[in-house]
C-alpha cells in the first residue's frame, strides 16, 4: 500500500499540469455553452449538449495522452528508474490507471452538472433522483464503457512498445496496434450489440419525462413510444460488463509486460 | 557471491552488447569496470541491475534472478533521470516510499556532505543533479552497488566531491562496480579491474597486483585497450 501511494503521489506530481488544464478547461466549455444565443430553446439545448458532448470526447482523448507518456519517459531515463523500483509492474500499471480514472471521474462528473445546469437555462427542472443519475449514473455509465478500456489500452499500447525498444523496432508493434485499433473496437462493438439486453438493462431517468413535458409539452406519439421503450429497457448491461473485464485484461497483460521490459 | 555471469551474451537489434562474458563478483569489492565507448561497460552493469535480460548464457545475482532481485541492487544509470519538479525533498519521499532499505538520515546527511542545493533539478547544474542521484543512490543500505558513469560530464571538484563519497559510505560487506572514463582519478579507490574491449573480457586483474609490479589500473588501460 505504501508503494502504491508513493506512485500515486509521482503520477499527481509528474501529471497535475494535465489535470488541471483539463479540470480548467470545463470553464472554457462552460464559457462556450453561455455564448450559444440561438432563440429556440429546444435548439439552444440541443447544441449545448452537442458542445458538452465534444468537451467528454476531448477530455477523453488528453486523459489517453496523459496516461501514455512512457515514450517520453522511456527518453529521459525516467522509466528506467521505475522499472528498477521494487513494486511489481502490476502496481505500476495500477498507480497510472488509478490517478487517470480518478480524474476522469472528477471531469465527467462535472460534465454530468454542466448537463444539468444548460437544463436549468432551458427552464427544465430535475428532481432530485433525476439529478443523481445524471451527474453519477451517466458518468460511471459512459466512463466505463468508454474510458475505461480506452485508457487500458493506451497503457498497454505504450508498454508494449516499449517492451520492444531495446532488442526490436519497436515501431512494428505499436504500428500493428494502433492499424488493428479501430478493427478491433468495430468487431467489439458488433459483438457487443449483439449480446446487448440478454441481461435485464439498467432503468434510469423514470423521472425524466415528467421534467419535459412540464417544459415543452406533450410529444407527439412517435417520440413517446421511443421514450417509453428506453425507460422499459433501461440501458444494456453487457457493454459495461465487457468493457470492464477487457480493461481488465488489458491492464493485467500491460503489468505483465512492465515486468519484462528492458530499458 | 553477489553476482556470477556464466558465458553471458547480450545482442542488440544488430550489434552486441556483451560477449561471452565470465565473471564473479564476491563482497566487499571495488571494481573499476573500464573500457573505452561502446565496449560494452553499461550492458553489463544493466544486466546485473536486472535492466536487460541475457540474450545467452546465465546471470545470477544474489542466487536469483537480477530482475527478481532488483529491490536490493542500487543502480546509477549514466542519464540524467531526474523529473524536472523534483526536489531532493521530492526525491527523499519518493525513495522512501519506494525502497524499504534507503535511510533519510543518511540521505540527508549525503545532501551536506556532497552539497547539494535544496531546489528543483531543473534549477540544478549536472554536477549538482548527478551528487543528487549520487546522494539517492548511496543513501540505500544495499550489498551492490551499479554506478555507472558516476563522473562523466561533471565538474573536478564535484567529482572529488563523488569520490570522497563513495570512500566515505563504502562498508566491507558490499561491493561497488564502478564504470568511468575518469581512470586517473578513481584509480585510487580501486581494488580489481576488469578491462572490456567490443563487449569481451580483455582483462580482469587485482589492482594490488598490478601496483606490485610496478604498473597502474591507468598505464595498464592503455596498455589492454590501446
Amino acid at each position: 500500500m505504501k508503494s502504491l501511494r508513493t506512485l500515486l503521489w509521482l503520477e499527481h506530481r509528474r501529471s497535475w499540469v494535465w489535470m488541471a488544464s483539463l479540470l480548467g478547461s470545463l470553464a472554457f466549455w462552460a464559457w462556450g455553452i453561455k455564448q450559444v444565443r440561438v432563440m429556440e430553446v429546444g435548439e439552444r439545448l440541443g447544441i449545448r449538449a452537442g458542445l458538452l458532448a465534444m468537451a467528454a470526447a476531448v477530455g477523453v482523448f488528453v486523459l489517453c495522452l496523459m496516461i501514455g507518456r512512457i515514450r517520453a519517459e522511456t527518453r529521459h531515463g525516467q522509466y528506467q528508474v521505475l522499472l528498477l523500483t521494487p513494486p511489481s509492474g502490476y502496481t505500476h500499471v495500477a498507480a497510472r490507471y488509478l490517478y487517470a480514472i480518478g480524474v476522469a471521474l472528477v471531469y465527467f462528473i462535472t460534465i454530468g452538472f454542466l448537463y444539468w445546469w444548460i437544463m436549468a437555462l432551458a427552464g427544465i427542472h430535475l428532481d432530485p433522483t433525476t439529478l443523481i443519475e445524471l451527474v453519477l449514473a451517466v458518468p460511471f455509465y459512459a466512463m466505463c464503457i468508454t474510458v475505461l478500456p480506452l485508457l487500458a489500452w493506451t497503457l498497454l499500447l505504450m508498454v508494449f512498445i516499449s517492451a520492444y525498444r531495446v532488442s526490436g523496432p519497436g515501431w512494428v508493434p505499436g504500428t500493428v496496434m494502433l492499424l488493428g485499433t479501430p478493427f478491433v473496437f468495430r468487431w467489439l462493438g458488433e459483438g457487443i450489440v449483439r449480446v446487448s439486453y440478454s441481461l435485464p438493462g439498467w432503468r434510469l431517468f423514470a423521472n425524466a419525462p415528467a421534467a419535459l413535458i412540464e417544459r415543452f409539452g406533450q410529444p407527439d406519439p412517435e417520440a413517446v413510444l421511443e421514450i417509453d421503450r428506453f425507460l422499459y429497457l433501461g440501458v444494456p448491461l453487457e457493454p459495461l460488463l465487457i468493457m470492464l473485464a477487457l480493461a481488465a485484461v488489458m491492464l493485467v497483460i500491460a503489468g505483465r509486460i512492465w515486468q519484462e521490459v528492458e530499458a | 557471491m553477489l553476482a556470477r555471469l556464466q558465458n553471458v551474451t547480450k545482442r542488440y537489434r544488430t550489434t552486441e552488447g556483451v560477449r561471452d562474458l565470465s565473471l564473479d563478483f564476491p563482497e566487499g569489492e571495488i571494481v573499476g569496470v573500464l573500457g573505452l565507448n561502446g565496449s560494452g561497460k553499461s550492458t553489463m552493469l544493466k544486466l546485473i541491475a536486472g535492466l536487460l535480460f541475457p540474450t545467452a548464457g546465465t546471470l545470477t545475482v544474489f542466487g536469483g534472478s537480477a530482475r527478481g532481485n532488483r529491490s536490493r541492487t542500487v543502480f546509477l544509470g549514466e542519464t540524467d533521470t531526474l523529473w524536472p519538479w523534483m526536489t531532493p525533498r521530492d526525491a527523499c519521499r519518493l525513495m522512501t516510499g519506494l525502497y524499504p532499505d534507503f535511510e533519510p538520515h543518511r540521505f540527508d546527511e549525503l545532501l551536506d556532505v556532497l552539497d547539494v542545493p535544496r531546489r528543483k533539478t531543473k534549477a540544478m547544474s549536472k554536477g549538482e543533479r548527478g551528487r543528487l542521484r549520487l546522494a539517492m543512490a548511496l543513501a540505500r543500505s544495499a550489498k551492490l552497488y551499479l554506478l555507472d558513469e558516476p563522473l562523466a560530464g561533471i565538474d573536478l571538484l564535484s567529482r572529488e566531491k563523488i569520490l570522497m563519497s563513495l570512500v566515505r559510505e563504502w562498508h566491507t560487506d558490499e561491493t561497488i562496480l564502478l564504470s568511468t572514463h575518469e581512470v586517473a582519478e578513481a584509480e585510487g579507490l580501486f581494488e580489481r579491474a576488469i578491462y572490456l574491449r567490443d563487449g569481451r573480457l580483455a582483462l580482469d586483474v587485482p589492482a594490488e597486483q598490478l601496483r606490485q609490479q610496478g604498473g597502474s589500473v591507468v598505464q595498464t588501460f592503455k596498455e589492454v585497450l590501446a
